[in-house]
């Protein structure tokens, strides 16, 4: 079977949508860019460049359009949706990423508990009614116990006794413990991290402080069930001999400490070098430093132009 | 500064949660600012950019005393007023007529500026043409190697694609592709091609092409259609002036990608999910290998028939327990599933 006619059939259909470059084309099918790496052609350039900015223009396009046509697609009322890639640009964002929010009391509890969180609907099946009844809010089925028209009293219940009033006040009382552990989760966020770790460390400092304050520094005071001893300074004793390079070393550093600072200088210029430079400047501007022999040099330079110009 | 504020009711709340930072974020949000002094080309090509790239825009329609390169407090002020992270300034004086800055921010400071001088600008006007809708997504051609080697042009490319295109959307309706921004170098001067990219004072830059086309499609007779560009206006002749490269380290920051979130991994975008799949139900079903059990060893009812001869095991013993052994296994790869179900349903 000769299958050479169907081969060149397909190539012809191909023909009118095929683009031929020598570097392949970059598409960036998630941000509908295409990149021709190509260098710009300088005859056809310079021959017409509107024509040739176009033209190069189509070329790219019908690349990117054939990349964004074998996309895989979806069907939508608008008509069919091609899926793109995620893009391979990189653009730096607008605004840092999300912090994470920091986990509630409940939230920690749950987590080591194993807990799934379960999404309560706000609306609720009320069996009386026969209809769906908000579970709190307006008409809550929270409140159905200070509505209802006839409620049990215990026997042994206070003349006073009013079972409206006591389970509003047991709502109300539900909602002020909520609102006092959201509360206590925000100041819990608020402290945690770094702010706090310094907090802690000033606090153990000031107390170190306040334990050796006293007339015998510490000595006779009461201690308190578990409180820990004080960690000292431990006094560490050098090795006696040390190689050479250590000992000069420590010397030198001991010397910076002082204020004479050969270190430093000898940062500057060279130790072996053949000329001391700053002595060498010092001396021909007759002390005066580098910057008024460079404004000399220039005077001089300056009036014997001058003087040519005559 | 601006007051840290507490929200007051429901709608200022919802407006100050859509400013928060988002893993995904939103289009930029451009700010188009004049100068002391714009003069007509600048002012001209800055009205049509803006045509470009609204609803993301905003225009300053006053004079403003702004110079990005010298002081950017004022830039970075807007940024926050405005919630907007993009800045197109004109600004024509005697040293450099007709400029455009754009500039970028990140979390409220410029990240980086490139300034563009226009040379030659056409408006859409003088284009008799039919006109792309506002508010669709334009396609993006960058044309030349300096693209991916030059310094300068990789900053241009990436500051142009976040004026125009930078939102990232998971989908598109193919024939809502309009219009095509296209943005071409002259060619390649010798001083530039043959020296290595980081020399980037050395010779003079390219000129920077910007055409704007309508889309046609035309049948091909294949899936993909034929394109055909219609010029569409603006074209703008740019050519490079001062810029600022970003900090290196608030690059690095400001190019963190977000964690792949469960979903994604479960659908095996980031890294390759093996033995895991996400069912229609949209439960996670997971499958568990377990090494095969050696049976050989395993210790049944002890009869005297049963024990092993002193010249060793009998082959016909072997391919019992060769049988027994492939039953098993059997069984239990079927019961692996059911097991899994329980726990995840």
């Amino acid at each position: 079977m000769d299958v050479s006619d169907i081969l060149a059939a397909q190539a012809e259909k191909h023909k009118a949508i095929a683009v031929e470059k020598e570097i392949p084309l970059d598409v960036d099918a998630g941000f509908l860019a295409v990149t021709d790496p190509n260098p710009i052609e300088k005859e056809s350039y310079d021959e017409n460049v509107e024509e040739y900015l176009q033209s190069t223009a189509r070329d790219g396009v019908q690349v990117l359009l054939s990349a964004l046509f074998s996309l895989p697609t979806t069907s939508s009322p608008d008509g069919p949706l091609a899926q793109l890639p995620p893009p391979t640009t990189t653009l730096p964002r607008a605004k840092p990423l999300p912090k994470p929010k920091p986990p509630t009391k409940w939230e920690k509890f749950a987590r080591a508990k194993g807990i799934q969180k379960t999404r309560k609907d706000k609306k609720e099946w009320d069996e009386e009614k026969q209809e769906w009844v908000n579970r709190w809010g307006w008409k809550g089925k929270n409140k159905e116990e200070e509505t209802q028209w006839l409620s049990e009293v215990p026997a042994n219940a206070d003349v006073d006794y009013d079972p409206t009033k006591k389970a509003r006040d047991e709502r109300k009382a539900r909602v002020a413990k909520n609102e006092r552990q959201h509360l206590q989760n925000l100041a819990r966020a608020q402290a945690s991290g770094a702010e706090r770790k310094q907090r802690k460390a000033d606090i153990d400092r000031t107390l170190a402080t306040t334990r050796v304050s006293t007339a015998s520094m510490g000595k006779y005071d009461k201690k308190l069930d578990g409180e820990k001893k004080l960690r000292e300074v431990k006094r560490k004793f050098e090795p006696t001999e040390v190689s050479a390079d250590v000992e000069k070393k420590n010397n030198l550093a001991l010397l910076a400490k002082i204020g004479n600072v050969p270190a430093k200088r000898s940062k500057h210029e060279g130790n072996d070098a053949a000329i001391n430079v700053r002595k060498a400047v010092r001396f021909a501007s007759k002390g005066e430093g580098g910057v008024a022999l460079a404004r000399r040099a220039e005077g001089k330079a300056a009036r014997g132009k001058a003087g040519r110009r005559k | 500064m601006l007051r840290v504020v507490k929200p007051k009711n429901a709608r200022s709340k919802r407006a100050m949660e859509a400013r928060e930072p988002k893993e995904v974020e939103d289009a930029r949000t451009c700010i188009f600012v004049r100068g002391t002094h714009v003069g007509e080309l600048a002012g001209a090509a800055m009205k049509e950019l803006m045509a470009l790239k609204r609803p993301h825009a905003i225009s300053f329609s006053k004079k403003n005393t702004v110079r990005p390169f010298e002081d950017a407090s004022a830039l970075e002020f807007w940024a926050q007023k405005n919630d907007a992270s993009m800045f197109v300034v004109g600004q024509s004086t005697k040293k450099r007529p007709d400029g455009l800055t754009l500039v970028r921010t990140f979390d409220g400071r410029v990240l980086d500026m490139c300034e563009l001088g226009v040379d030659r600008f056409v408006s859409m006007d003088a284009f008799k043409t039919p006109k792309a809708t506002p508010g669709h997504k334009p396609m993006m051609h960058f044309a030349s190697e300096l693209f991916d080697a030059h310094p300068r042009f990789v900053q241009l490319k990436s500051l142009l694609m976040d004026l125009f295109n930078g939102e990232e959307i998971g989908q598109i309706h193919l024939a809502g592709l309009e219009h095509v921004i296209s943005v071409t170098l002259a060619p390649t001067p010798p001083s530039l091609a043959s020296a290595s990219a980081d020399e980037d004072e050395t010779g003079p830059l390219p000129a920077v092409h910007i055409r704007a086309y309508t889309l046609q499609l035309r049948k091909s007779g294949v899936r993909t259609p034929r394109a055909e560009l219609v010029p569409m206006g603006p074209a703008l002749d740019l050519s490079l002036r001062r810029h600022r490269m970003a900090d290196p380290e608030v690059w690095k920051l400001a190019t963190r990608r977000p964690k792949m979130r469960k979903q994604e991994v479960e659908k095996g975008v980031g890294r390759k999910q093996k033995n895991m799949e996400v069912d229609e139900m949209g439960d996670l079903r997971g499958r568990v290998h377990v090494a095969k059990q050696d049976l050989s060893r395993l210790q049944t009812r002890k009869m005297k028939g049963l024990k092993k001869g002193r010249e060793g095991a009998s082959g016909s013993d072997g391919e019992g327990e060769d049988e027994d052994e492939d039953k098993d296994g059997g069984k239990e790869a079927g019961e692996e599933p059911a097991r899994k179900r329980r726990k995840t349903g």
